[in-house]
């Protein structure tokens, strides 16, 4: 067996909590049943990833296996990378039937014919995802397995997830191959990013509570208020109010968990307003500046602000647009026109 | 003498006076008694009355006051109330149900298969300046954007019939797929290849005769999106299997092409256990 894909298959189980590492490996299958009873878990991880090298030499393992650990580590821990969505777009209109062999076998011929080192990977789940894992090399190096790219692609989708690698520059070939791979003629990255690949996949395949009106039955257990106090000395002097604000934070979040995401920024470019006698500024340029809103879940901290006091209702729709317009980064410019406003760039 | 006499005279009149006073005093006392007494008696057969009103009333149905012919105003508004929300919940069933917002309607597209129920799917539509959509729930790889470029402007209902179609017929093939994964794996060798939409299965099973068990490699190409069925069927055996299995691939071939797949499958499994 290779020393790199020995060290590699080491590294890898070093990151695995060691509670987790069992199960891992059985997922893996790589190693018999048999050779998993021989490895003592209760040891230290330095120890046991010792053991696992020891059994995958016995194996042979090469870098195609350790590559299928790879993934199925980040498939279980995909929150340790940020993911960015590329949307693509379609020219033909005929009904997509999208074969998985066709796909894997257009991938590889695109990107290995512009880039002879790269290892390629591909693994299949059952909710329609395949996972691509991409180390990539020079024409003159041999592919660097730690330095990865991970493409997450649900068939039949004009989306795909990209956790790209320090490298950038080999985006564009990335993008290229999967344009090809899925019979789309373009892609381009869209302005939302997060380190949740669940949220953002709620967020683009609609999979989020939105709140539709409709006269479909509820559970009636929602319904139930249960009376916060049952002293009746306490009367609540703003009811009237309270209710409004869940309403309008009903109608603008769902009922719902909201999708995960950590920040949501915006750069404006807008002129600044003030008292036309006070003439603040002399050149009439925009303001610069940028504003970005930072939470471990910026969503549901958004949904609780209203009724937690902090912030009027309804808030407004530059927050509220976020899952709708699926986009966590903006651009405000000044409405060139007549009246003075702000738009959202597309 | 005569002093005296009146003096005696008028000491006794003076007394008749206090006592006739007295007794008048009495009397009036005595009246005001017998007065009250009245009086709290009227009040104890008032509240005993009250109470025989309440006890009758707690054990019987009815109150003495309202009428068993005449339902309360209450009672009907109630059973409006219930039957509109049967109403509702009928058109509900029946797979494409509707509600007024502000600014448009808001569709609710249900799907079913063979008389099981699936996942419910939302269309918020906005109708001025035109009618387009403003947020829905549909899944992304369903052509929406497509059937609404063609019929959403033209023709509502037509577009909600279509859209309809393609939900259902899509929520059918899952539905298939998945019972064939939930129920008969047993007869599965490998994986099931799907795809979203899942218009294209392509898996392996196991087919036993004369006591041996060969492989069957079977392509669904589901070529309608409206339709549940597949369009195009290739079964095929390992090379090197006996010739009479290619009749038995063609049968299987028709069966896939009519039938929907689990049922397909539920046959195989009873003609199994019928030669076992």
């Amino acid at each position: 067996m290779d020393e790199t894909v020995a060290e590699y298959i080491r590294r890898t189980i070093l990151k695995i909590p060691r509670d987790e590492i069992k199960t891992m490996l059985q997922k893996w299958g790589f190693l018999s049943e048999a050779q998993l009873q021989t490895i003592n878990f209760h040891q230290i991880k330095d120890n046991i990833s010792q053991e696992v090298v020891q059994l995958c030499e016995e194996n042979s393992a090469d870098i195609k296996q350790a590559a299928v650990l790879d993934i199925i580590y980040n498939h279980i821990y995909p929150n340790k990378r940020v993911w960015s969505v590329y949307q693509m777009k379609k020219a033909g209109e005929e009904t997509e039937f999208f074969d998985l062999t066709e796909f894997k076998k257009k991938f590889k011929r695109r990107l290995r014919s512009a880039l002879k080192n790269v290892t390629i990977n591909f693994r299949e789940y059952e909710d329609n995802a395949i996972w691509i894992r991409i180390a990539w090399g020079t024409p003159y190096r041999k592919p660097n397995q730690y330095k990865t790219s991970y493409v997450v692609y649900h068939s039949q989708t004009p989306y795909a997830f990209v956790s790209a690698s320090v490298l950038k520059s080999n985006l564009p070939l990335l993008c290229q191959a999967l344009v090809v791979a899925s019979n789309y003629h373009d892609i381009r990255e869209m302005e939302l990013r997060s380190h949740s690949l669940n949220s953002l996949k709620d967020i683009v395949f609609k999979r989020y509570s939105q709140n539709f009106q409709t006269y479909c039955p509820r559970p009636l257990q929602e319904r139930n208020v249960v009376p916060e106090s049952a002293d009746l000395r306490i009367i609540q002097e703003n009811q009237n109010e309270k209710e409004r604000i869940q309403r309008l934070n009903r109608e603008a979040f769902g009922d719902g968990p909201q999708p995960k995401l950590e920040f949501a920024q915006y750069k404006l470019e807008t002129m600044f307003k003030s008292d036309p006698k006070m003439d603040v500024l002399d050149r009439k340029e925009p303001f610069r500046c940028v504003v970005k809103f930072s939470s471990p879940h910026l969503l549901e901290s958004l949904k609780s602000l209203a009724p937690a006091g902090m912030a009027d209702a309804p808030l407004s729709p530059l927050l509220t647009c976020i899952p709708q317009k699926a986009r966590n980064y903006f651009k405000i410019r000044e409405k060139k026109g007549f009246c003075p406003g702000s738009f959202v760039s597309p | 003498g005569v002093f005296t006499h009146l003096e005696m005279l008028e000491a006794r009149a003076h007394k008749a006076a206090v006592k006739q006073e007295e007794a008048e005093q009495q009397e009036e006392k005595l009246a005001r008694l017998k007065a009250r007494v009245q009086e709290l008696r009227r009040q104890r057969d008032e509240l005993r009355a009250k109470v025989e009103l309440q006890q009758k009333g707690r054990g019987g149905k009815e109150g003495v006051a309202s009428d068993p012919a005449q339902p309360s105003a209450r009672a009907v508004l109630e059973w409006k109330i219930k039957s509109l929300k049967a109403m509702l919940q009928m058109f509900y069933l029946t797979g494409i149900s509707g509600k007024l917002t502000k600014r448009g309607v808001c569709f609710c597209i249900g799907t079913a298969y063979e008389g099981t129920y699936l996942d419910s799917y939302h269309l918020d539509l906005l109708a001025q300046p035109e009618v387009r959509i403003y947020r829905h729930s549909v899944p992304i790889f369903i052509p929406l954007e497509r059937i609404a470029a063609k019929y959403l402007q033209s023709d509502l209902r037509r577009f909600l019939c279509v859209l309809s179609d393609h939900l259902n017929a899509y929520a059918g093939r899952r539905f298939q797929a998945d019972q064939l994964q939930e129920h008969f794996s047993d007869q599965l060798e490998g994986t099931l290849q799907r795809n979203s939409l899942c218009n294209l299965l392509v898996f392996n099973y196991n087919v036993t005769s004369q006591s041996q068990t060969f492989l069957f490699n079977v392509r669904l190409l589901y070529g309608d999106l409206c339709c549940s069925l597949p369009t195009e069927v290739t079964v095929s055996c390992t090379p090197g299997a006996p010739a009479c299995l290619a009749e038995t691939a063609a049968a299987h071939s028709d069966l896939f092409r009519r039938t929907a797949l689990h049922e397909a499958f539920r046959s195989f499994r009873r003609a199994g256990e019928n030669l076992a």
